[in-house]
């Protein structure tokens, strides 16, 4: 295994960043922050759900910021490359970025060897978005219930097809912590996107789909798929029909979670800015109007609360990977 | 359909048409620079669309989404540096009727394939959306397996002058096809290490390191000269093909008219499945066989017919189901939604007025990019007669601007250059650079969509072959193999008769 040129990098600029941070008082960067546009680093392509949350919270924060906020898309390699970028900008608060869990605590340990960044390397700030893990079938399945979808997987295990978007993405690991509860082994398919996987799904080629509730929403209230649970504490807005799994005996929470890390070295000033500016525009209704109609649910956790948030989901992730590691490495 | 006219009143007024036209201009724009795909200009156009009432903002979108196809015909035909994978196949025909000086027509062609491939799409959208929808749920993995397999096989009418090179070059790209992680397992597969390749090899890099890059080596080599070789620096070309050309051509027109439609309608799919196997199929049909690839009008019709019919298609199940049919209309579904539309039957019904707004917009952006297309095709063809050493140092500079614009990544940057190299010296060898791109492109559709049949079916091969739909398909590529083989010997029989 050959010394990865990044872990070089990732030295020399810390390096010069503690020079920059320990020759500069603090104070002084703080005191005239922003000064200038601020960029904000989204690991994924240009017009997905991640990266309109982030425009749209842009045009919000730089109303509080008085700076411009600049949407930079880093995707490739589901999110670790941006990351990685986070992980390595100069921590003066001028470089943030968006974090979605559960993957970003997943790649230090399920790519241990390659991985170009470690969750010591960044600070999450606040969380914004929690998009609930659900199990969908189409509107003429057989299938009404959890506990239906469990006997006929137990009954013919093979007969059942499941997609995920991806191994070890968060569809998967929810599916892979239903199954751990439920005491059954599913059969995956892994599905580039969202559009191939709810065409599979209506056309009957595949059984159920693991999916988020905003990829969800538009087809059950057309009436053509039919939510068999929601892995959330409370059953969604939208869709207020579909019981969680909790009511149904199985005990599984899952989502997808979208919020805001900086750099680990910024200055608490300016850390502290942030998440004051993150706050006004996540409890702005107007803001909160835009995610509603883009069926993403609001669910802010700040500060501390947050960064407790990703290390207890990084244990608990940890704990179903040693107990069955879902990549081949 | 008492919601056409209100809606056409709203693609009238002035701001519309504005809005339309500036529309079509960065479209054309964006389409034309290498590596800015349409999936790019209506990404960066969501931002501006926030503050617009929803019909402006989708006719802005409409008209980047049309036009940014067509821009890319441009610079493949006089270039050969086709923008995105959609119209590679156009530069196939289209850059050696540059090289004769007949660029113009060339473009003419091309432009008027567009608008009738648009127009046929939209209005295929206003007329059979509903039914046609449901082509997109019957498609299930063994038949995008055996598409992709269709798809392949076009590499056989690209290569006809070697065939042993271009199968090579498919093979090579079939391997870097491999590259990445599984997604199924979740294992690398020769990344080396490098995040940057768990997605696999990045395909416009590729590309623009095939095509633009290596261009760009090509005319700093033989310094002085450009596009137009040697003694041939005359223009001879017309701005319109001639009444026969565009007769003679009638046919491949519609035919790859309704393959880029039913290919749109496909989410898996993608552009330059359409124009490849309608390129193919032009060939195919054709009295003429052996001049394609040596310029030959009617195979830049039926690329860029194709890919243009796509634009439509993709928006049958994007506006009918929810179900994006491509990465820009997924786009589309995020800007509908903003607005407070949701994509599904109700657009037809609450929203039809909205609706048929973007539908009819979309005809006239069509028209938009042709006129304007026609009107620039002179002063455009120009380029080919600019030097080489002028030429080449800036189609590098775009080609290097274009690569990073895709991710930020200077890897891609690096990735281009080594495919630059790559690609002129094949070209050098006379190794086909297409076949290459085609197979990186259905590599991995033909991989997943395999692997998903084979865990659907259990292992069972036969699968392909007791659906339907999938059978069709099969007996579709058995004909398009055996076609040329059949053809050949019919003519050599009767010749030995004569």
């Amino acid at each position: 295994m050959k010394t990865h040129p990044i872990s070089v990098r990732k030295a020399v600029l810390g390096a010069m960043a503690t020079l920059l941070v320990n020759g500069l008082s603090t104070s002084t960067l703080a005191a005239d922050y922003p000064s200038k546009p601020i960029q904000m680093i989204v690991a994924f392509g240009a017009g997905g759900s991640t990266d309109t949350m982030a425009r749209i919270f842009a045009k919000y924060a730089e109303e509080e910021l008085g700076e411009r906020l600049v949407v930079v898309n880093r995707p490739g390699a589901g999110g670790e490359l941006g990351w990685v970028h986070l992980a390595n900008a100069a921590p003066d608060g001028y470089t943030i970025g968006l974090i979605n869990s559960p993957v970003v605590e997943v790649y230090p340990f399920t790519r241990e060897e390659t991985v170009g960044y470690s969750l010591e390397d960044i600070r999450p700030l606040a969380n914004v978005i929690t998009d609930p893990g659900m199990l969908v079938v189409a509107t003429n399945s057989p299938y009404q219930t959890l506990g239906d979808f469990v006997a006929a997987v137990k009954d013919d295990p093979k007969s059942i097809i499941v997609s995920h978007e991806g191994v070890g993405g968060d569809d998967h690991l929810a599916a892979l912590n239903f199954a751990a509860e439920a005491d059954i082994d599913l059969n995956f398919v892994a599905y580039n996107g969202n559009a191939e996987a709810t065409a599979s799904l209506l056309g009957g080629h595949i059984t159920a789909f693991a999916g988020n509730m905003s990829e969800a929403v538009i087809q059950i209230q057309e009436g053509k798929a039919r939510g068999l649970a929601i892995w959330s504490e409370e059953r969604g807005e939208p869709i207020p029909d579909v019981p969680t799994g909790h009511e149904q005996g199985y005990d599984v929470l899952a989502a997808a979670s979208r919020g805001f890390a900086v750099p680990a070295d910024v200055p608490q000033e300016i850390y502290d800015t942030l998440l004051d500016v993150t706050r006004k525009v996540v409890e702005n209704p107007e803001f909160r109007a835009e995610m509603g109609r883009l069926n993403m649910p609001v669910n802010p956790i700040y500060g501390q609360e947050y960064v407790d948030f990703i290390h207890d989901s990084h244990d608990r992730m940890k704990a179903l990977w040693e107990q069955n590691p879902w990549t081949e490495q | 359909m008492d919601v056409l006219l209100p809606a056409l009143g709203n693609v009238l007024t002035p701001m519309a048409l504005l809005t339309m036209f500036l529309g079509t201009l960065a479209g054309m724009t964006i389409g034309s620079l290498p590596g800015l795909s349409s999936t790019m200009g209506v990404a960066l156009c969501i931002p501006i669309t926030f503050g617009m009432p929803p019909d402006l903002a989708l006719i802005l979108l409409g008209a980047v989404y049309v036009s940014s196809v067509y821009g890319g015909s441009v610079t493949a035909i006089l270039l050969r540096t086709p923008g995105t994978d959609a119209s590679i196949a156009t530069a196939l025909d289209g850059y050696p009727l540059a090289e004769a000086g007949r660029g113009g027509e060339a473009l003419g062609m091309a432009t008027l394939a567009s608008l009738f491939g648009g127009l046929f799409s939209v209005v295929v959208l206003i007329a059979i959306a509903p039914p046609l929808s449901t082509v997109a749920l019957a498609f299930g993995p063994q038949e995008y397996t055996v598409l992709a397999i269709f798809g392949l096989v076009t590499i056989v009418g690209v290569v006809s002058d070697c065939p042993l090179k271009g199968v090579l070059s498919a093979a090579v790209g079939l391997v870097l096809a491999c590259v990445g992680l599984d997604a199924f397992t979740g294992m690398q597969r020769f990344t080396f290490g490098y995040s940057e390749l768990f997605d696999g090899v990045p395909l416009l890099p590729v590309l623009i390191g095939l095509f633009s890059v290596s261009q760009a080596f090509n005319l700093c080599v033989p310094i002085g000269g450009g596009v137009l070789t040697g003694r041939e620096q005359q223009l001879k070309g017309r701005r319109l093909p001639l009444w026969l050309d565009i007769r003679r051509c009638l046919r491949t027109l519609l035919r790859s008219s309704v393959i880029g439609s039913v290919v749109g309608i496909l989410p898996g799919a993608g552009t330059s499945i359409a124009s490849f196997i309608s390129y193919n199929e032009a060939r195919r049909h054709s009295l003429t066989p052996e001049r394609f690839g040596k310029g030959e009008l009617e195979g830049v019709a039926a690329s860029e017919s194709a890919n243009n019919a796509v634009t439509g298609g993709t928006l049958i199940p994007t506006l009918t189901l929810g179900i994006p049919g491509n990465a820009v209309t997924a786009v589309f579904v995020g800007g509908l939604t903003i607005h407070g539309m949701i994509p599904g039957p109700s657009l037809f019904t609450d929203h039809a007025e909205t609706t048929y707004t973007l539908i009819l917009s979309l005809l006239l952006a069509n028209v938009l990019f042709a006129v304007l297309g026609l009107w620039l095709c002179r002063y455009l063809v120009v380029v080919t007669k600019v030097p080489g050493s002028v030429l080449g140092p800036m189609i590098l500079v775009f080609s290097v601007i274009g690569t990073y614009a895709l991710r930020n990544e200077i890897f891609d940057v690096w990735l281009a250059v080594v495919f630059g190299v790559v690609g002129f010296f094949m070209e050098r060898w006379r190794y086909p650079a297409a076949p290459l791109v085609i197979a990186l492109i259905l590599g991995p559709i033909l991989e997943v969509n395999f692997r998903r049949s084979m865990q659907i079916s259990h292992w069972d091969l036969t699968t392909f072959f007791t659906r339907p739909l999938s059978l069709t398909l099969c007996l579709l590529v058995v004909l398009a193999l055996a076609y040329p083989l059949w053809s050949q010997w019919r003519r050599r029989r009767s010749s030995v008769q004569h």
